[in-house]
């Protein structure tokens, strides 16, 4: 196991590597900088582009990027004149991990209890309603639900309550309170939940039809023990296998959905940073993605060999 | 054996009535309804809130607070809050004291018989907000320290003797090996230091060459007296001096010396920081998240702020329509407050007008002006508009004529985010404009834009395959439209459209005259005629690489030295002058002026803004509400 965990984390690394050379590249190569304005040209802009190295060839430049970023330094913001990347691309990605984090316990509490109840419920309105919400749910992207929700919640029930009741679309802070949190992680999860709901139903029709439920209920345990501990269990692992691309949907939302609600995560900064040409930011957000993208996998499969202990890497 | 039903709790398809609970609940949101006020509703109040907190969003990052360096219409919003220079411009735009106890005239003997020397008297309570006193060392050290950055505002200061010697002196920064600018900023840094606060401390050295001959202390470095003269007379030099938060605001060296270049993004400390005269002081920068500044105890200044904080979410401009929400909530104050006045669009206003909030929506115009440049001095890039021959001004004439100004401003900008240029390319309310209508390029005549154009091409060869290159975004690509369809309609004639997506590279196109007719524009820097003139045409405008027609003509040059060098009301009638050559030879087609609109809660008083800033942090107070 241990082999398996250095042999992804190397793969990591490469991948990290491959992702911030071509990134590098590319930004780079595109027509504009993060200086040019009415004022500022000719002399002016000559001597910034110097200041800041941007004056040096690409491979060079990245050399010096690579150099630091070894070492924790993902160099300066060109935009915000001198400001350490580092710190702030950090404290973007824990604002990003909070809102992420959060539609994720959406996602997997909403998904796995609607699946669960439409299995058990199968053919009833329940299960009706349940997979049509799931349909609408993967249906819908998650831009359009966050702002169907800020209308409903925020204009439409702050009008008619005269804001007694009502979203407040402001973000407190760096990582805002459970109150504005809740729509966006509604936004993200309710997309990426209705997959989950889907397979969570299939499988839990498939494993509560099983000889050894029909043991487990005939035993006389009670129906919430065998539902939860003995089906669901057993259930949950195709949506495991799913989980890695789920947190990837995850990850692709919370950028949409950052924009929207003015979160200052790394989603908004994606954009930003590239219509800004601050380089060294953008590169920094990529290759922060990458990472967590390739951690996350890791994560997810490492999950896979707690739920079936028949898995083994 | 047979599977049951499972059943979790209540039996599958049991009815639920609603409760009595619920039911009580609903009357109470209905009576919270009824009863609860809207935050379009105007205060009756007239006492002050006990907060006295003002919040509201911005849609762009700043850049740099450094007066050095700063250039954005977005930083400067903040830092006039911050830093002070000599002079200021009040709410009409008119020059008065600030950190100088006069304004120097030729009468009061603040300006010498020759207009050369300026005698400049500072107020002897005039302090930083970290306690430091502000003395005529402070602005030798803040005009030099700016000459040598060589930043976008540095020519403010240009007509000062010894000005290219320092810049000369300072000359490039070395090559960069970390991409760090710490090395350039902090030679300048080292070279004044010993000159200035640093005079007489261990190690400190004085680069004298960083100093410019024409701004001296007459009463020594710690006095209150500074005298500045000129290399030649200068009638704008006040007005750019005045410029808030570019080279002119004063700074302390004591804040900047340990950190020159990030010490703008700290707050305001004894040692470091952003450290200015003004009435407020940075207290936190979360870049790209927040900014929190607070009022200043016992500010020196006037008048003093009621407001104790301001605090300053910065948002992404996708992000306006829960910003806009958050503001009928009354979690902000103000909306298009740092230079954000355009970002309200179209569909916002029209709701807004139409709504209960009408009344705090603000409409200012704003001293931005749009038109369209021909190529007319750069061969290279070709086309019909090249020199001045008369196909070349007649072609120039037609398309002018060929569209309609005022419909421009009601079909693109619905009347409520432009109005159309026809005072002048300088904005309506501001020196140099020429007046309603007064403006021969503002007219629309199809018919004789017809005549023009068959007379000087009448083969169609000369207009074929034109191209209108703008950059996208605003109001940009619905006036590029609008100008194809004029053409279309009124001369017969496609031009094509190029849309440039990356704004910095339309620019750096455009400067280097790459367009045969391109958007163009400026937004003013101060109430001065020669902010335009020089900045944009003639041979000033062709070395710094800045003059996107290549117009460069010497009679132009020499009409706009003369009124360069002539106090405004002298120098007025030889603007006036620049204008009617330029309209003579039809160099642009003037399109509109900009204008802001902002929603402003109406327990939010002595917030607004006139045509080139918003109104001051000091004079805003929080009612009750």
């Amino acid at each position: 196991m241990l082999v398996y965990i250095v042999q992804r984390l190397a793969i990591i690394a490469l991948t990290l590597l491959v992702v911030s050379f071509g990134v590098f590249v590319v930004v780079h190569s595109l027509p504009g900088n993060a200086f040019i304005s009415q004022r500022v040209h000719g002399r002016s802009l000559q001597i910034l582009l110097h200041e800041y190295g941007l004056d040096q060839p690409v491979m060079v430049q990245y050399w010096h990027f690579l150099t630091g970023a070894i070492h924790g330094n993902l160099g300066v913001s060109l935009y915000i004149r001198g400001e350490q990347v580092t710190p702030l691309v950090l404290r973007e990605l824990s604002v990003s991990c909070e809102v992420g984090g959060a539609a994720l316990i959406v996602t997997i509490g909403m998904g796995v209890t609607f699946g669960v109840l439409a299995a058990i419920r199968q053919n009833t309105w329940v299960d009706y309603l349940l997979t049509s919400i799931a349909v609408v749910g993967y249906t819908v992207p998650s831009f359009v639900i966050a702002g169907l929700g800020i209308m409903i919640f925020a204009d439409f029930l702050g009008t008619i309550t005269g804001g007694a009741f009502a979203y407040s679309p402001v973000w407190t802070g760096t990582y805002g309170t459970i109150g504005e949190l809740w729509l966006p992680a509604l936004a993200i999860g309710f997309y990426t939940s209705g997959q989950i709901t889907r397979i969570t139903r299939a499988s839990m029709l498939e494993v509560i039809q099983q000889d050894y439920i029909r043991t487990a209920r005939a035993k006389g345990l009670r129906e919430r023990v065998v539902t939860i501990r003995h089906a669901l269990r057993n259930a949950l692992v195709p949506v495991i296998s799913i989980l890695g691309t789920t947190v990837v949907g995850i990850l692709v939302g919370v950028l949409v959905v950052e924009n929207i609600f003015g979160i200052p995560g790394l989603g908004k900064e994606f954009v930003e940073s590239i219509t800004e040409h601050d380089y060294n930011v953008t590169v920094g957000v990529f290759t922060i993605f990458a990472l967590l993208i390739g951690l996350s996998n890791l994560a997810v499969d490492l999950i896979y060999t707690l739920v079936d202990p028949r898995i083994r890497y | 054996m047979t599977l049951g039903k499972p059943h979790l709790g209540g039996g599958a398809g049991g009815r639920h009535r609603p409760s009595q609970a619920m039911l009580a609940i609903s009357l109470l949101a209905l009576v919270a309804a009824g009863c609860g006020g809207s935050s379009g509703a105007a205060s009756s109040s007239t006492s002050l809130a006990s907060s006295q907190v003002l919040k509201y969003p911005v849609f762009q990052n700043p850049g740099t607070w450094d007066p050095g360096e700063a250039d954005a219409e977005v930083d400067t919003e903040f830092m006039q809050n911050v830093f002070d220079n000599l002079w200021r411009f009040d709410d009409s735009l008119n020059i008065v004291p600030d950190i100088a106890t006069t304004v120097p005239t030729a009468s009061n003997g603040g300006i010498s018989a020759d207009g050369l020397t300026y005698t400049v008297h500072l107020n002897p309570n005039a302090t930083f907000d970290n306690g430091d006193k502000v003395t005529a060392e402070d602005v030798l050290y803040s005009w030099d320290r700016a000459v040598a950055l060589q930043g976008p505002y540095s020519s403010n200061l240009s007509a000062i003797a010894g000005y290219a010697d320092v810049q000369s002196a300072a000359g490039s920064p070395p090559a960069s090996s970390t991409g760090s600018p710490l090395n350039f900023q902090q030679s300048i840094e080292n070279g004044l230091w010993g000159c200035f606060r640093g005079k007489g401390t261990a190690g400190a050295t004085c680069n004298s060459s960083l100093e410019m001959s024409g701004l001296t202390a007459p009463d020594g470095l710690t006095g209150e007296t500074v005298q500045i003269v000129l290399a030649n007379a200068c009638g704008w030099c006040l007005a750019a001096w005045t410029l808030e938060g570019t080279t002119g605001a004063i700074v302390d060296e004591n804040a900047i010396h340990n950190d020159p270049v990030n010490w703008w993004t700290k707050p305001s400390s004894a040692t470091d920081g952003m450290v200015g005269t003004g009435a407020f002081y940075l207290a936190s920068f979360t870049p790209k998240q927040s900014m929190v500044f607070k009022a200043v105890k016992n500010w020196w200044g006037s008048p003093k702020p009621t407001l104790t904080e301001v605090d300053i979410d910065i948002k992404d401009p996708s992000a306006l329509a829960t910003t806009v929400a958050a503001w009928k909530q009354g979690s902000y104050g103000i909306i298009g407050y740092g230079g954000d006045s355009g970002n309200l669009d179209y569909p916002t206003i029209e709701s807004i007008k139409s709504s209960s909030y009408s009344k705090d929506l603000l409409t200012q115009p704003k001293g931005r002006t749009t038109w369209l440049s021909f190529n007319i001095g750069y061969p290279s890039t070709g086309g019909p508009f090249v020199g001045e021959s008369a196909a070349a001004v007649g072609l120039r004439k037609a398309f002018d004529l060929a569209v309609d100004k005022q419909g421009l401003a009601s079909t693109v900008c619905h009347d409520l985010l432009c109005t159309a240029a026809t005072g002048g390319l300088i904005t309506k309310g501001l020196i140099g404009n020429l007046g309603d209508g007064q403006d021969p390029l503002a007219q629309y005549d199809p018919t004789q834009a017809k005549q023009l154009l068959k007379e000087y091409d009448p083969t169609g060869t000369l207009t074929a395959n034109l191209t209108y290159s703008y950059n996208t975004g605003g109001l940009n690509d619905p006036v590029a439209a609008y100008l194809q369809n004029e053409w279309q309609t009124n001369l017969g004639i496609h031009v094509n459209l190029n849309p440039v997506g990356d704004a910095s590279q339309f620019i750096s196109n455009r400067l280097g005259g790459q367009y045969v007719m391109s958007r163009d524009g400026w937004q003013f820097d101060y109430n001065n005629p020669q902010d335009w003139y020089a900045n944009l045409w003639g041979s000033f405008a062709t070395a710094a690489g800045a003059n996107t027609s290549g117009f460069d003509d010497p009679t132009y040059d020499s009409v706009l030295n003369q009124a360069d060098a002539l106090p405004i009301t002298q120098a007025l009638p030889l603007y006036n002058q620049l204008a009617t050559i330029l309209q003579q030879d039809v160099v642009y087609i003037p399109l509109y002026y900009s204008v802001g609109n902002f929603l402003i809660q109406p327990w939010v008083k002595g917030a607004g803004s006139n045509t080139g800033f918003d109104y001051y942090w000091d004079q805003i107070s929080i009612l009750s509400h």
